[in-house]
Protein backbone atom coordinates (compact mmCIF):
# COMPACT_ATOMS: atom_id res chain seq x y z
CA UNK A 1 0.00 0.00 0.00
CA UNK A 2 1.53 3.44 -1.08
CA UNK A 3 1.01 6.28 1.39
CA UNK A 4 2.25 9.07 -0.99
CA UNK A 5 -0.45 11.36 -0.49
CA UNK A 6 -0.29 15.14 -0.84
CA UNK A 7 -2.30 17.81 -2.66
CA UNK A 8 0.45 18.06 -5.99
CA UNK A 9 -0.74 17.18 -8.94
CA UNK A 10 0.66 13.39 -8.86
CA UNK A 11 -2.53 11.32 -9.10
CA UNK A 12 -3.07 11.87 -12.52
CA UNK A 13 -1.41 9.74 -15.33
CA UNK A 14 -0.84 9.99 -18.79
CA UNK A 15 -4.51 9.51 -21.29
CA UNK A 16 -4.99 9.01 -24.72
CA UNK A 17 -6.99 12.48 -25.57
CA UNK A 18 -10.32 12.04 -27.71
CA UNK A 19 -10.54 14.00 -31.06
CA UNK A 20 -14.27 14.86 -30.47
CA UNK A 21 -13.08 18.93 -31.25
CA UNK A 22 -12.82 17.84 -34.60
CA UNK A 23 -16.11 16.66 -35.29
CA UNK A 24 -17.78 18.40 -38.06
CA UNK A 25 -21.62 17.45 -37.87
CA UNK A 26 -23.19 20.55 -39.30
CA UNK A 27 -21.30 20.51 -42.45
CA UNK A 28 -18.60 23.53 -41.54
CA UNK A 29 -16.49 23.27 -38.43
CA UNK A 30 -17.17 27.37 -37.82
CA UNK A 31 -21.04 26.36 -37.77
CA UNK A 32 -20.25 23.29 -35.03
CA UNK A 33 -18.57 26.06 -33.20
CA UNK A 34 -21.40 28.60 -33.53
CA UNK A 35 -24.03 26.00 -31.73
CA UNK A 36 -21.51 25.85 -28.78
CA UNK A 37 -21.20 29.83 -28.90
CA UNK A 38 -24.93 29.60 -28.96
CA UNK A 39 -25.64 27.54 -26.63
CA UNK A 40 -23.01 28.78 -23.83
CA UNK A 41 -24.63 32.13 -24.64
CA UNK A 42 -28.19 30.73 -23.29
CA UNK A 43 -26.48 29.46 -20.30
CA UNK A 44 -25.15 33.03 -19.24
CA UNK A 45 -27.98 34.69 -20.05
CA UNK A 46 -29.81 31.76 -18.01
CA UNK A 47 -27.49 32.71 -14.83
CA UNK A 48 -28.04 36.12 -15.17
CA UNK A 49 -31.94 35.55 -14.90
CA UNK A 50 -31.55 33.19 -12.12
CA UNK A 51 -29.73 36.08 -10.30
CA UNK A 52 -31.89 38.57 -10.64
CA UNK A 53 -34.69 36.19 -9.48
CA UNK A 54 -32.74 35.24 -6.18
CA UNK A 55 -32.05 39.29 -5.70
CA UNK A 56 -35.83 39.82 -6.45
CA UNK A 57 -36.90 37.50 -3.44
CA UNK A 58 -34.18 38.91 -1.19
CA UNK A 59 -35.06 42.38 -1.44
CA UNK A 60 -38.85 40.58 -1.41
CA UNK A 61 -38.34 39.35 1.98
CA UNK A 62 -35.14 40.52 3.70
CA UNK A 63 -35.02 44.31 2.28
CA UNK A 64 -32.00 43.55 1.02
CA UNK A 65 -29.61 41.46 -1.25
CA UNK A 66 -25.70 41.64 -0.95
CA UNK A 67 -23.33 38.98 -2.91
CA UNK A 68 -23.06 36.95 0.31
CA UNK A 69 -26.90 36.56 0.35
CA UNK A 70 -27.37 35.87 -3.12
CA UNK A 71 -24.82 32.67 -2.97
CA UNK A 72 -25.99 31.74 0.62
CA UNK A 73 -29.76 31.59 -1.00
CA UNK A 74 -31.53 28.23 -0.57
CA UNK A 75 -34.49 28.04 -2.84
CA UNK A 76 -37.77 26.56 -1.68
CA UNK A 77 -38.77 23.21 -3.62
CA UNK A 78 -41.66 25.19 -4.89
CA UNK A 79 -39.23 27.95 -6.41
CA UNK A 80 -37.36 25.61 -7.72
CA UNK A 81 -40.13 24.07 -9.52
CA UNK A 82 -41.39 27.16 -10.77
CA UNK A 83 -37.63 27.81 -12.17
CA UNK A 84 -36.81 24.52 -14.00
CA UNK A 85 -40.77 25.35 -15.93
CA UNK A 86 -39.44 28.60 -16.98
CA UNK A 87 -35.71 27.48 -17.71
CA UNK A 88 -37.02 24.38 -20.07
CA UNK A 89 -39.81 26.40 -21.60
CA UNK A 90 -36.94 28.92 -22.74
CA UNK A 91 -34.91 26.42 -24.24
CA UNK A 92 -37.84 25.07 -26.09
CA UNK A 93 -38.40 28.91 -27.10
CA UNK A 94 -34.93 29.85 -28.32
CA UNK A 95 -34.04 26.49 -29.72
CA UNK A 96 -36.99 24.32 -31.01
CA UNK A 97 -36.33 25.78 -34.36
CA UNK A 98 -33.39 23.13 -34.29
CA UNK A 99 -36.36 20.36 -34.77
CA UNK A 100 -38.17 21.98 -37.87
CA UNK A 101 -38.13 19.77 -40.78
CA UNK A 102 -35.77 21.08 -43.34
CA UNK A 103 -36.35 18.40 -46.14
CA UNK A 104 -38.88 20.79 -48.18
CA UNK A 105 -35.71 23.41 -48.34
CA UNK A 106 -35.55 25.29 -51.92
CA UNK A 107 -32.69 26.46 -53.55
CA UNK A 108 -32.56 30.73 -53.19
CA UNK A 109 -32.92 31.34 -56.59
CA UNK A 110 -35.70 29.00 -57.48
CA UNK A 111 -38.37 30.83 -58.88
CA UNK A 112 -41.71 29.13 -57.27
CA UNK A 113 -44.15 27.31 -59.10
CA UNK A 114 -48.02 27.85 -58.55
CA UNK B 1 -17.02 37.39 -9.88
CA UNK B 2 -17.43 35.99 -6.86
CA UNK B 3 -14.25 35.79 -4.81
CA UNK B 4 -14.67 32.19 -3.54
CA UNK B 5 -12.07 31.92 -0.59
CA UNK B 6 -14.17 34.41 0.53
CA UNK B 7 -17.52 32.81 0.63
CA UNK B 8 -15.78 29.82 1.77
CA UNK B 9 -14.38 32.03 4.72
CA UNK B 10 -18.11 33.43 5.20
CA UNK B 11 -20.13 30.06 5.13
CA UNK B 12 -17.98 27.52 6.11
CA UNK B 13 -20.55 26.98 9.37
CA UNK B 14 -22.89 26.20 6.67
CA UNK B 15 -21.60 22.74 5.81
CA UNK B 16 -23.79 20.51 6.40
CA UNK B 17 -24.51 7.97 -20.64
CA UNK B 18 -27.11 7.43 -24.24
CA UNK B 19 -29.50 5.82 -23.65
CA UNK B 20 -33.23 4.33 -22.54
CA UNK B 21 -31.24 2.59 -19.59
CA UNK B 22 -31.09 6.05 -17.62
CA UNK B 23 -34.47 7.66 -19.14
CA UNK B 24 -36.45 6.21 -16.09
CA UNK B 25 -36.39 7.56 -12.39
CA UNK B 26 -35.84 4.30 -10.90
CA UNK B 27 -35.52 5.37 -7.38
CA UNK B 28 -37.26 2.92 -4.76
CA UNK B 29 -40.03 4.02 -2.17
CA UNK B 30 -38.30 1.84 0.64
CA UNK B 31 -34.74 3.18 0.27
CA UNK B 32 -33.31 5.00 3.02
CA UNK B 33 -33.54 9.42 2.78
CA UNK B 34 -30.95 11.34 2.06
CA UNK B 35 -29.01 12.63 4.70
CA UNK B 36 -31.03 15.75 5.57
CA UNK B 37 -27.36 17.15 8.08
CA UNK B 38 -24.05 15.59 6.42
CA UNK B 39 -21.63 15.72 8.95
CA UNK B 40 -19.00 18.95 9.24
CA UNK B 41 -16.07 17.37 8.55
CA UNK B 42 -12.81 19.80 9.61
CA UNK B 43 -10.75 20.54 6.26
CA UNK B 44 -14.46 19.97 3.76
CA UNK B 45 -15.77 22.86 2.24
CA UNK B 46 -19.09 22.66 1.27
CA UNK B 47 -19.83 26.17 0.94
CA UNK B 48 -23.35 26.86 -0.69
CA UNK B 49 -24.71 23.96 1.74
CA UNK B 50 -25.92 20.74 0.11
CA UNK B 51 -28.91 19.28 -1.59
CA UNK B 52 -29.32 15.96 0.56
CA UNK B 53 -26.07 13.47 -0.99
CA UNK B 54 -25.17 16.41 -3.47
CA UNK B 55 -22.67 18.94 -2.57
CA UNK B 56 -24.31 22.65 -3.84
CA UNK B 57 -21.76 23.80 -6.26
CA UNK B 58 -19.90 26.85 -5.55
CA UNK B 59 -21.23 29.75 -7.23
CA UNK B 60 -24.68 30.37 -7.87
CA UNK B 61 -23.86 31.46 -11.43
CA UNK B 62 -21.78 27.94 -12.40
CA UNK B 63 -24.80 25.89 -10.64
CA UNK B 64 -27.04 27.85 -13.10
CA UNK B 65 -25.26 27.56 -16.21
CA UNK B 66 -24.98 23.77 -15.59
CA UNK B 67 -28.75 23.74 -14.69
CA UNK B 68 -29.44 25.71 -18.01
CA UNK B 69 -27.17 22.84 -19.88
CA UNK B 70 -29.05 20.44 -18.23
CA UNK B 71 -32.45 21.51 -19.55
CA UNK B 72 -30.94 21.67 -23.10
CA UNK B 73 -29.62 17.92 -22.82
CA UNK B 74 -33.00 17.23 -21.89
CA UNK B 75 -34.01 19.11 -24.75
CA UNK B 76 -31.63 17.04 -27.00
CA UNK B 77 -33.24 13.56 -25.63
CA UNK B 78 -36.31 14.19 -25.87
CA UNK B 79 -37.52 17.29 -28.51
CA UNK B 80 -35.15 16.60 -30.61
CA UNK B 81 -34.71 13.06 -30.79
CA UNK B 82 -37.93 12.44 -31.75
CA UNK B 83 -37.75 15.15 -34.62
CA UNK B 84 -34.52 13.38 -35.93
CA UNK B 85 -36.33 9.58 -35.33
CA UNK B 86 -38.88 10.75 -37.31
CA UNK B 87 -36.58 12.07 -40.06
CA UNK B 88 -34.67 9.14 -40.42
CA UNK B 89 -38.25 7.13 -40.76
CA UNK B 90 -38.79 9.75 -43.78
CA UNK B 91 -35.76 9.46 -44.93
CA UNK B 92 -35.78 5.61 -44.96
CA UNK B 93 -39.15 5.74 -46.67
CA UNK B 94 -38.07 8.11 -49.39
CA UNK B 95 -35.80 5.08 -50.22
CA UNK B 96 -37.91 2.67 -50.19
CA UNK B 97 -37.23 1.19 -46.62
CA UNK B 98 -39.61 0.43 -43.98
CA UNK B 99 -39.03 2.06 -40.81
CA UNK B 100 -38.61 -0.79 -38.63
CA UNK B 101 -36.33 -2.78 -41.24
CA UNK B 102 -32.84 -4.05 -40.00
CA UNK B 103 -29.60 -1.57 -41.68
CA UNK B 104 -26.04 -2.08 -41.26
CA UNK B 105 -24.93 0.48 -39.06
CA UNK B 106 -22.16 1.81 -41.68
CA UNK B 107 -26.08 2.30 -43.97
CA UNK B 108 -27.42 3.81 -41.02
CA UNK B 109 -24.56 6.18 -40.95
CA UNK B 110 -24.61 7.00 -44.92
CA UNK B 111 -28.60 7.47 -44.34
CA UNK B 112 -28.87 10.19 -41.70
CA UNK B 113 -25.36 11.68 -41.42
CA UNK B 114 -26.09 14.72 -43.55
CA UNK B 115 -29.54 15.41 -42.40
CA UNK B 116 -29.82 19.05 -40.62
CA UNK B 117 -32.55 17.87 -37.96
CA UNK B 118 -30.24 14.46 -37.32
CA UNK B 119 -27.26 16.92 -37.09
CA UNK B 120 -28.39 19.32 -35.11
CA UNK B 121 -29.47 16.84 -32.18
CA UNK B 122 -26.58 15.31 -32.67
CA UNK B 123 -24.49 18.76 -32.21
CA UNK B 124 -26.27 20.15 -29.70
CA UNK B 125 -26.20 16.87 -27.66
CA UNK B 126 -22.09 17.06 -28.06
CA UNK B 127 -21.98 21.11 -27.56
CA UNK B 128 -23.59 20.54 -23.89
CA UNK B 129 -21.05 17.63 -22.97
CA UNK B 130 -18.35 19.89 -24.14
CA UNK B 131 -19.99 22.35 -22.24
CA UNK B 132 -20.50 20.96 -19.24
CA UNK B 133 -17.05 18.75 -18.56
CA UNK B 134 -15.13 21.84 -19.40
CA UNK B 135 -17.51 24.37 -16.78
CA UNK B 136 -16.78 21.98 -13.91
CA UNK B 137 -13.23 21.41 -15.39
CA UNK B 138 -12.58 25.48 -15.67
CA UNK B 139 -13.99 25.87 -11.84
CA UNK B 140 -11.77 22.98 -10.53
CA UNK B 141 -8.63 24.32 -12.41
CA UNK B 142 -9.09 27.68 -11.32
CA UNK B 143 -9.30 26.92 -7.84
CA UNK B 144 -7.08 24.26 -7.94
CA UNK B 145 -5.29 24.43 -4.33
CA UNK B 146 -8.97 24.55 -2.66
CA UNK B 147 -9.73 21.78 -3.94
CA UNK B 148 -6.27 19.69 -3.50
CA UNK B 149 -6.61 21.03 -0.20
CA UNK B 150 -9.50 19.32 0.71
CA UNK B 151 -8.98 16.24 -0.84
CA UNK B 152 -5.44 16.44 1.26
CA UNK B 153 -7.42 16.91 4.67
CA UNK B 154 -8.79 13.92 4.64
CA UNK B 155 -6.52 11.82 2.24
CA UNK B 156 -5.76 9.66 5.89
CA UNK B 157 -8.63 10.47 7.88
CA UNK B 158 -11.78 7.87 8.02
CA UNK B 159 -14.28 6.65 8.60
CA UNK B 160 -12.56 3.63 5.38
CA UNK B 161 -8.81 4.02 3.94
CA UNK B 162 -7.80 5.80 0.93
CA UNK B 163 -4.93 3.84 -0.94
CA UNK B 164 -3.30 5.51 -3.58
CA UNK B 165 -1.02 3.73 -6.00
CA UNK B 166 0.30 6.82 -8.72
CA UNK B 167 2.92 3.99 -10.18
CA UNK B 168 -0.06 1.69 -11.13
CA UNK B 169 0.87 -0.09 -14.27
CA UNK B 170 -2.35 0.84 -15.93
CA UNK B 171 -3.16 -0.76 -19.37
CA UNK B 172 -4.43 1.41 -22.07
CA UNK B 173 -7.74 0.44 -22.61
CA UNK B 174 -8.64 2.59 -19.40
CA UNK B 175 -6.74 5.65 -20.46
CA UNK B 176 -8.88 7.17 -22.83
CA UNK B 177 -11.24 10.12 -22.56
CA UNK B 178 -14.52 8.14 -21.71
CA UNK B 179 -17.63 10.15 -22.62
CA UNK B 180 -15.06 12.73 -24.10
CA UNK B 181 -14.59 14.01 -19.81
CA UNK B 182 -10.95 15.78 -20.06
CA UNK B 183 -8.04 13.38 -18.97
CA UNK B 184 -10.45 11.12 -18.41
CA UNK B 185 -10.80 8.64 -15.20
CA UNK B 186 -7.28 8.89 -15.09
CA UNK B 187 -5.69 11.79 -16.30
CA UNK B 188 -6.77 14.52 -14.11
CA UNK B 189 -6.49 15.35 -10.75
CA UNK B 190 -10.34 16.52 -10.42
CA UNK B 191 -11.51 13.51 -12.30
CA UNK B 192 -13.96 12.74 -9.21
CA UNK B 193 -15.15 15.99 -9.30
CA UNK B 194 -15.83 16.36 -13.01
CA UNK B 195 -17.34 12.75 -12.82
CA UNK B 196 -20.08 13.56 -10.33
CA UNK B 197 -20.89 16.99 -11.70
CA UNK B 198 -21.22 16.37 -15.01
CA UNK B 199 -22.65 12.43 -14.54
CA UNK B 200 -25.23 14.54 -12.43
CA UNK B 201 -25.75 16.52 -16.06
CA UNK B 202 -25.90 13.18 -17.95
CA UNK B 203 -28.88 12.06 -15.51
CA UNK B 204 -30.45 15.33 -16.27
CA UNK B 205 -30.65 15.41 -12.42
CA UNK B 206 -32.42 12.28 -11.36
CA UNK B 207 -29.72 11.00 -9.83
CA UNK B 208 -28.76 13.66 -7.55
CA UNK B 209 -29.27 11.88 -4.69
CA UNK B 210 -26.95 8.71 -6.19
CA UNK B 211 -30.85 7.11 -6.99
CA UNK B 212 -29.41 4.69 -9.49
CA UNK B 213 -26.89 3.00 -7.33
CA UNK B 214 -29.41 3.12 -3.91
CA UNK B 215 -31.49 1.02 -6.33
CA UNK B 216 -29.17 -0.94 -7.19
CA UNK B 217 -27.83 -1.98 -3.91
CA UNK B 218 -31.19 -2.56 -2.50
CA UNK B 219 -31.69 -4.79 -5.66
CA UNK B 220 -28.90 -6.89 -5.74
CA UNK B 221 -29.40 -10.67 -4.54
CA UNK B 222 -27.10 -12.30 -1.62
CA UNK B 223 -25.62 -15.53 -1.68
CA UNK B 224 -27.87 -18.19 -0.84
CA UNK B 225 -26.35 -18.96 3.22
CA UNK B 226 -27.09 -14.96 3.52
CA UNK B 227 -23.76 -14.61 4.37
CA UNK B 228 -22.55 -10.83 3.39
CA UNK B 229 -19.61 -9.49 5.47
CA UNK B 230 -17.08 -8.56 2.43
CA UNK B 231 -18.48 -6.65 -0.72
CA UNK B 232 -16.20 -5.26 -3.30
CA UNK B 233 -17.36 -2.60 -5.78
CA UNK B 234 -14.80 -3.00 -8.83
CA UNK B 235 -14.40 0.74 -11.22
CA UNK B 236 -16.15 2.24 -8.52
CA UNK B 237 -15.18 5.76 -10.08
CA UNK B 238 -16.61 7.79 -7.25
CA UNK B 239 -17.81 5.37 -5.55
CA UNK B 240 -21.83 5.80 -5.42
CA UNK B 241 -22.63 1.70 -5.45
CA UNK B 242 -19.89 0.96 -2.75
CA UNK B 243 -21.63 3.80 -0.72
CA UNK B 244 -24.96 2.20 -1.12
CA UNK B 245 -24.05 -0.81 -0.58
CA UNK B 246 -22.55 0.37 2.49
CA UNK B 247 -26.01 2.10 3.39
CA UNK B 248 -27.44 -1.76 2.74
CA UNK B 249 -24.93 -3.68 4.38
CA UNK B 250 -23.76 -1.18 7.29
CA UNK B 251 -21.69 -4.12 9.26
CA UNK B 252 -20.26 -5.60 6.01
CA UNK B 253 -16.55 -4.65 4.89
CA UNK B 254 -16.85 -2.23 1.81
CA UNK B 255 -14.38 -1.73 -1.01
CA UNK B 256 -14.57 0.40 -3.76
CA UNK B 257 -11.21 0.24 -6.34
CA UNK B 258 -10.72 2.02 -9.89
CA UNK B 259 -7.97 2.30 -11.76
CA UNK B 260 -8.61 6.26 -11.44
CA UNK B 261 -6.49 7.51 -8.77
CA UNK B 262 -8.45 10.78 -8.67
CA UNK B 263 -11.66 9.09 -8.65
CA UNK B 264 -11.31 7.47 -5.70
CA UNK B 265 -9.63 10.03 -4.07
CA UNK B 266 -12.83 11.89 -4.57
CA UNK B 267 -14.91 8.90 -3.60
CA UNK B 268 -12.78 8.84 -0.20
CA UNK B 269 -13.74 12.73 0.24
CA UNK B 270 -17.40 11.66 -0.51
CA UNK B 271 -17.66 9.29 2.00
CA UNK B 272 -15.61 10.66 4.78
CA UNK B 273 -18.40 13.41 4.58
CA UNK B 274 -21.31 11.27 4.71
CA UNK B 275 -19.16 8.68 7.61
CA UNK B 276 -19.24 5.59 5.42
CA UNK B 277 -16.54 2.88 6.42
CA UNK B 278 -15.75 2.41 2.88
CA UNK B 279 -12.47 1.58 1.79
CA UNK B 280 -11.20 2.79 -1.53
CA UNK B 281 -7.90 2.11 -3.74
CA UNK B 282 -6.41 2.69 -6.60
CA UNK B 283 -6.03 -0.94 -8.35
CA UNK B 284 -7.01 -3.02 -11.48
CA UNK B 285 -10.00 -5.00 -11.39
CA UNK B 286 -8.01 -7.37 -13.13
CA UNK B 287 -5.46 -7.43 -10.80
CA UNK B 288 -7.45 -6.68 -7.36
CA UNK B 289 -4.64 -8.30 -4.96
CA UNK B 290 -7.22 -9.55 -2.50
CA UNK B 291 -6.85 -13.15 -1.12
CA UNK B 292 -8.65 -16.08 -3.27
CA UNK B 293 -12.17 -16.58 -1.76
CA UNK B 294 -12.06 -13.02 -0.09
CA UNK B 295 -15.49 -11.56 -0.96
CA UNK B 296 -19.22 -12.45 -0.31
CA UNK B 297 -20.64 -10.00 -3.02
CA UNK B 298 -18.63 -9.11 -6.03
CA UNK B 299 -20.23 -6.02 -8.11
CA UNK B 300 -19.92 -3.19 -10.66
CA UNK B 301 -22.06 -0.52 -11.94
CA UNK B 302 -21.75 0.23 -15.75
CA UNK B 303 -17.90 -0.67 -15.79
CA UNK B 304 -17.25 -3.75 -18.27
CA UNK B 305 -18.82 -1.68 -21.14
CA UNK B 306 -15.81 0.86 -21.37
CA UNK B 307 -13.16 -2.56 -20.70
CA UNK B 308 -11.32 -3.88 -23.91
CA UNK B 309 -12.07 -7.94 -24.86
CA UNK B 310 -9.20 -8.75 -23.13
CA UNK B 311 -9.60 -6.69 -20.04
CA UNK B 312 -12.92 -8.21 -19.51
CA UNK B 313 -11.68 -11.59 -19.71
CA UNK B 314 -8.96 -10.50 -17.38
CA UNK B 315 -11.40 -9.37 -14.94
CA UNK B 316 -13.84 -11.64 -15.07
CA UNK B 317 -11.98 -14.12 -14.23
CA UNK B 318 -10.13 -11.95 -11.15
CA UNK B 319 -13.44 -11.76 -10.18
CA UNK B 320 -14.00 -15.48 -10.01
CA UNK B 321 -10.98 -16.10 -8.02
CA UNK B 322 -11.72 -13.11 -5.09
CA UNK B 323 -15.30 -14.57 -4.93
CA UNK B 324 -15.63 -16.77 -2.29
CA UNK B 325 -17.83 -20.64 -2.96
CA UNK B 326 -21.26 -19.68 -3.02
CA UNK B 327 -20.51 -15.85 -3.23
CA UNK B 328 -22.06 -13.59 -6.12
CA UNK B 329 -20.61 -11.45 -9.14
CA UNK B 330 -22.72 -9.53 -10.54
CA UNK B 331 -21.68 -6.87 -12.80
CA UNK B 332 -24.43 -4.13 -13.91
CA UNK B 333 -24.57 -3.06 -17.55
CA UNK B 334 -26.19 -2.75 -20.69
CA UNK B 335 -28.64 -5.53 -20.84
CA UNK B 336 -27.19 -7.75 -23.87
CA UNK B 337 -30.07 -9.90 -24.75
CA UNK B 338 -31.43 -6.67 -26.93
CA UNK B 339 -27.68 -6.09 -28.78
CA UNK B 340 -29.19 -4.57 -31.67
CA UNK B 341 -31.07 -1.30 -32.12
CA UNK B 342 -33.91 -1.83 -33.88
CA UNK B 343 -34.15 1.60 -36.03
CA UNK B 344 -31.80 2.92 -38.41
CA UNK B 345 -31.54 6.11 -35.62
CA UNK B 346 -30.92 3.64 -33.50
CA UNK B 347 -28.02 2.61 -35.39
CA UNK B 348 -26.64 5.94 -36.19
CA UNK B 349 -26.67 7.21 -32.18
CA UNK B 350 -24.82 3.91 -31.49
CA UNK B 351 -22.32 4.59 -33.53
CA UNK B 352 -22.12 8.55 -32.58
CA UNK B 353 -22.06 7.53 -28.78
CA UNK B 354 -18.99 5.28 -29.99
CA UNK B 355 -17.36 7.50 -31.95
CA UNK B 356 -17.68 10.81 -31.06
CA UNK B 357 -18.71 10.44 -27.28
CA UNK B 358 -15.86 8.32 -26.98
CA UNK B 359 -17.71 5.00 -25.76
CA UNK B 360 -14.53 3.46 -27.04
CA UNK B 361 -15.60 -0.43 -26.06
CA UNK B 362 -19.16 -0.17 -26.23
CA UNK B 363 -19.49 -2.33 -29.56
CA UNK B 364 -17.24 -4.60 -28.76
CA UNK B 365 -18.80 -5.40 -25.16
CA UNK B 366 -22.07 -5.87 -27.30
CA UNK B 367 -20.68 -8.61 -29.31
CA UNK B 368 -17.54 -10.03 -26.57
CA UNK B 369 -19.88 -12.73 -25.47
CA UNK B 370 -19.71 -11.95 -21.71
CA UNK B 371 -21.88 -14.20 -20.54
CA UNK B 372 -19.65 -17.19 -22.39
CA UNK B 373 -16.52 -15.67 -20.39
CA UNK B 374 -18.39 -15.32 -17.15
CA UNK B 375 -19.55 -19.39 -17.32
CA UNK B 376 -16.00 -19.92 -18.99
CA UNK B 377 -14.70 -18.57 -15.47
CA UNK B 378 -16.50 -21.17 -13.56
CA UNK B 379 -19.30 -19.57 -11.96
CA UNK B 380 -22.86 -20.91 -12.73
CA UNK B 381 -25.07 -17.81 -14.81
CA UNK B 382 -28.21 -17.27 -13.93
CA UNK B 383 -29.63 -14.00 -16.29
CA UNK B 384 -33.31 -14.70 -15.86
CA UNK B 385 -33.16 -12.61 -12.48
CA UNK B 386 -33.11 -10.67 -10.09
CA UNK B 387 -32.69 -7.22 -11.69
CA UNK B 388 -30.82 -5.27 -10.26
CA UNK B 389 -30.98 -2.45 -11.36
CA UNK B 390 -34.50 -2.01 -13.74
CA UNK B 391 -34.09 -1.77 -17.54
CA UNK B 392 -30.11 -3.07 -17.58
CA UNK B 393 -29.00 -6.87 -17.80
CA UNK B 394 -29.39 -8.90 -15.71
CA UNK B 395 -25.87 -11.08 -14.98
CA UNK B 396 -26.38 -12.94 -11.45
CA UNK B 397 -23.14 -15.25 -11.18
CA UNK B 398 -22.50 -17.32 -8.56
CA UNK B 399 -19.19 -19.38 -7.62
CA UNK B 400 -20.34 -22.83 -7.00
CA UNK B 401 -20.48 -23.45 -3.25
Amino acid sequence: MSDKVDKGRTKAAPFIPADTDAAVFLGNPHIDNLMSVVIALGAEIWADRQRMKVVERLLETEGKATTAMIEAYVPTDAEKAAWEAERVAMVERVYSVLSRDTSGARPFGEERQF
Amino acid sequence: MINRRSVMGLFAGMASLAAAPFASRSARADLPPPPKTPGNVPGTLAPRGRNGRMERLPEIDLESRMDFLMSVRTFANQTLSNAAGKRADDILASKGIAPDTEVSMQDAIALLQDDPVVSARTRTWMSVQQLSWNNIKTECENNADTYLSEMEAVDNRGPGTLELNPDLEMPDYTRHEIHIQPGGYVGNDFAGHMYDYGTNGFYTGRNDQDALHMTAAFGLPIPADGKVKRILDIGTGIGQLAMALKERFPDAEVWGIDVGGPMVRYGHLRAVERGLDVNFAQRLAEDTRFPDNYFDLVTSYIMLHEVSPQGTKDIVNEAYRITRPGGIFYPIDFNLKNPRPRTAYGQYRRWWDHRWNNEVWTIKYRSNGLQDLVRAAGFDLNEEGPVALPRFGVMNATKPA
